[in-house]
């Protein structure tokens, strides 16, 4: 399968803290890749970086072909990738309906046409009876949904999804997990970064997993999780006990 | 009636009134009002392309009403040519102006964005205080009394700087208005809401902002040249005057900022509140500030959406029960 995304010795550091360092991962298209790891390990810094919205120290980032490093996120989403964000962050004065069609309007000049693109995003994303509210208003798992309406409107290859399990609870995560499921199944180029376990078993059958900007692990779930680099990041050395 | 036939006949019943309002007005000091009222409901309009709905907070506007005032006046003075043109051609001065100030001030965000734009104000005012041989100086110059030439827009009595006004008015109501339904005013909101948000959904927001101030900049310089035709004068401190900054700002907050009626709404309010205080308690110095200030502080206290915001907020709660 053709490749979606290539991140190849990427690196970042902000003053003395190396936030990434020489992180490389290919993403193929169709598939859901997660990236997960400890807080602190830089999966929101890889996102910032791929997106644009800083400018790596080294490395290169290629989507569908095209560098993306020295574009701004403008730039990176016409290209056809997306994201959300760990925290929503909506149009809080637009109503669900605007904030989905200001997506919308990347593709689509003509508000009607905007409109229309819109309202079937927010059906997708199965927020159409809240499409009056105000985009403050909304609960935390209808914010994730506007997120990735809105995100899904700009008509994206590849959507980065970061957190958007966080603070759901059980019932809510089912319904997110079901509708990542429903946007691969779209035919999304998927990366996720997410701390839920039991979401990235349920999503992705490729994990690479980050630990103070390092790479230390990467694969399928099963040899992940046995991986003794992995167990020892996410429960500290066990030299004490 | 149903609500849109009804909202139609207001809307008529106003555009009339206000057609003929100078026909009834005789006294000069009220039609002084009125034309005061336009103007900086036209400011204020132009203001809150850029400070309403994008969000960005000048509060150094001065700088294009100046430049717009000079470069007409400039152009009158020394080479007789109607302000007319000076107008548009004062526009594009602001316009060009609005590219080097737009890249220094975008720089920053927030509270300092609002700091930088008060400098270029400030600094543009004391160029032309200083630079004598290019602009008069300090002392300023009269405009030319040509009696009635509406060509050079002088006129004979008020009603048609009235007129004129609400022209100016009328057409930055317009652009408003298009901006506001158009792909641009969904961006402007979003930027003014979250920039990164903004920036991921595929808004260019830096080119976003330079836009928008180079048409609100355009615009604030018509009025420019209209004041200093209205008032005959120029100088320094009455064209890059910081109280024009401010009051641009204050009428659009007080109506409500990225509302497309708020300006106006909040200039008749303020200027006539100001003209009745005045006329009531003219001679206490002090107290007619003391009042303004008092209302302004309730109304940003108790309504910080304005009194459009309100209006809408009651409109919408009225809806929602029905």
């Amino acid at each position: 399968m053709a490749e979606a995304l290539v991140v190849q010795d990427l690196s970042k550091r902000f003053g003395g803290l190396r936030a990434v360092q020489e992180v490389s991962f290919t993403v193929r298209e169709n598939e859901t890749l997660a990236l997960i790891g400890p807080n602190g390990a830089g999966k929101t810094t890889a996102f910032n970086l791929i997106m644009g919205f800083y400018r790596p120290d080294g490395g290169s980032v290629r989507a569908f072909g095209r560098e993306l490093v020295g574009l701004r996120p403008h730039a990176v989403c016409a290209l056809g990738v997306a994201r959300t964000f760990q925290v929503a962050k909506p149009f809080g004065g637009m109503t669900v309906l605007e904030n989905v069609m200001t997506g919308a309007f990347l593709r689509e000049r003509r508000p009607a046409a905007a409109h229309a693109k819109a309202r079937e995003a927010i059906a997708f994303a199965g927020l159409s009876a809240r499409e009056r509210s105000a985009a403050r208003d909304l609960t935390t798992i209808d914010q994730r949904r506007l997120e990735m309406a809105r995100a899904l409107a700009t008509e994206p290859r590849l959507l980065l999804l970061d957190e958007v399990m966080a603070g759901l609870n059980p019932a809510e995560v089912d319904q997110a997990v079901a509708l990542v499921h429903k946007l691969a199944a779209r035919g999304l180029t998927i990366v996720i970064v997410e701390h839920l376990m039991r979401a990235v078993m349920a999503l992705a059958r490729h994990i690479v997993v980050l630990d103070h900007g390092q790479k230390i692990a990467e694969g399928n779930p099963t040899e992940v999780m046995n991986n003794p680099e992995v167990v020892r990041a996410y429960l500290g050395s066990s030299g004490h006990r | 009636m149903s609500l849109g036939g009804r909202r139609g006949a207001v809307a008529a019943i106003v555009v009339v009134l206000v057609a003929v309002l100078p026909l009834m007005v005789k006294s000069s000091f009220a039609l002084d009002i009125l034309i005061r009222i336009l103007l900086f409901a036209f400011i204020g309009t132009a203001w809150n392309l850029l400070g309403g709905y994008a969000k960005q907070f000048s509060l150094g506007h001065a700088a294009f009403f100046g430049l717009g005032a000079y470069t007409s006046s400039l152009l009158e003075v020394n080479y007789g040519i109607s302000p007319w043109l000076g107008m548009l051609a004062g526009g594009f001065v602001a316009l060009l102006a609005s590219l080097p100030i737009g890249w220094l001030c975008f720089r920053l965000r927030g509270p300092y964005f609002t700091i930088a734009t008060i400098a270029t104000a400030q600094v543009l005012m004391l160029i032309f205080l200083k630079f004598r041989d290019f602009a008069w100086g300090a002392e300023g110059t009269t405009m030319p009394n040509l009696g009635d030439a509406p060509l050079m827009m002088q006129f004979d009595g008020k009603a048609a700087y009235y007129y004129v006004a609400l022209g100016l008015l009328l057409v930055s109501l317009g652009v408003t208005a298009w901006i506001e339904r158009s792909r641009a005013g969904y961006y402007l909101v979003a930027l003014g809401e979250d920039q990164d948000a903004a920036e991921a959904v595929g808004i260019d927001v830096p080119r976003m902002k330079r836009d928008i101030l180079m048409l609100s900049a355009f615009l604030t310089a018509m009025a420019g040249t209209f004041y200093v035709q209205y008032i005959y004068f120029i100088d320094p401190n009455t064209a890059f005057n910081f109280s024009i900054s401010i009051e641009a700002a204050l009428v659009s907050i007080v109506g409500g900022v990225g509302t497309l009626f708020g300006p106006l709404i909040g200039t008749v309010l303020l200027e006539t509140t100001a003209a009745l205080l005045q006329s009531w308690l003219g001679n206490q110095a002090g107290v007619q500030v003391t009042v303004y200030s008092v209302i302004l502080m309730a109304v940003i206290l108790w309504r910080p959406t304005g009194i459009t915001g309100y209006a809408l907020e009651l409109y919408a709660r009225r809806r929602a029960k029905a």
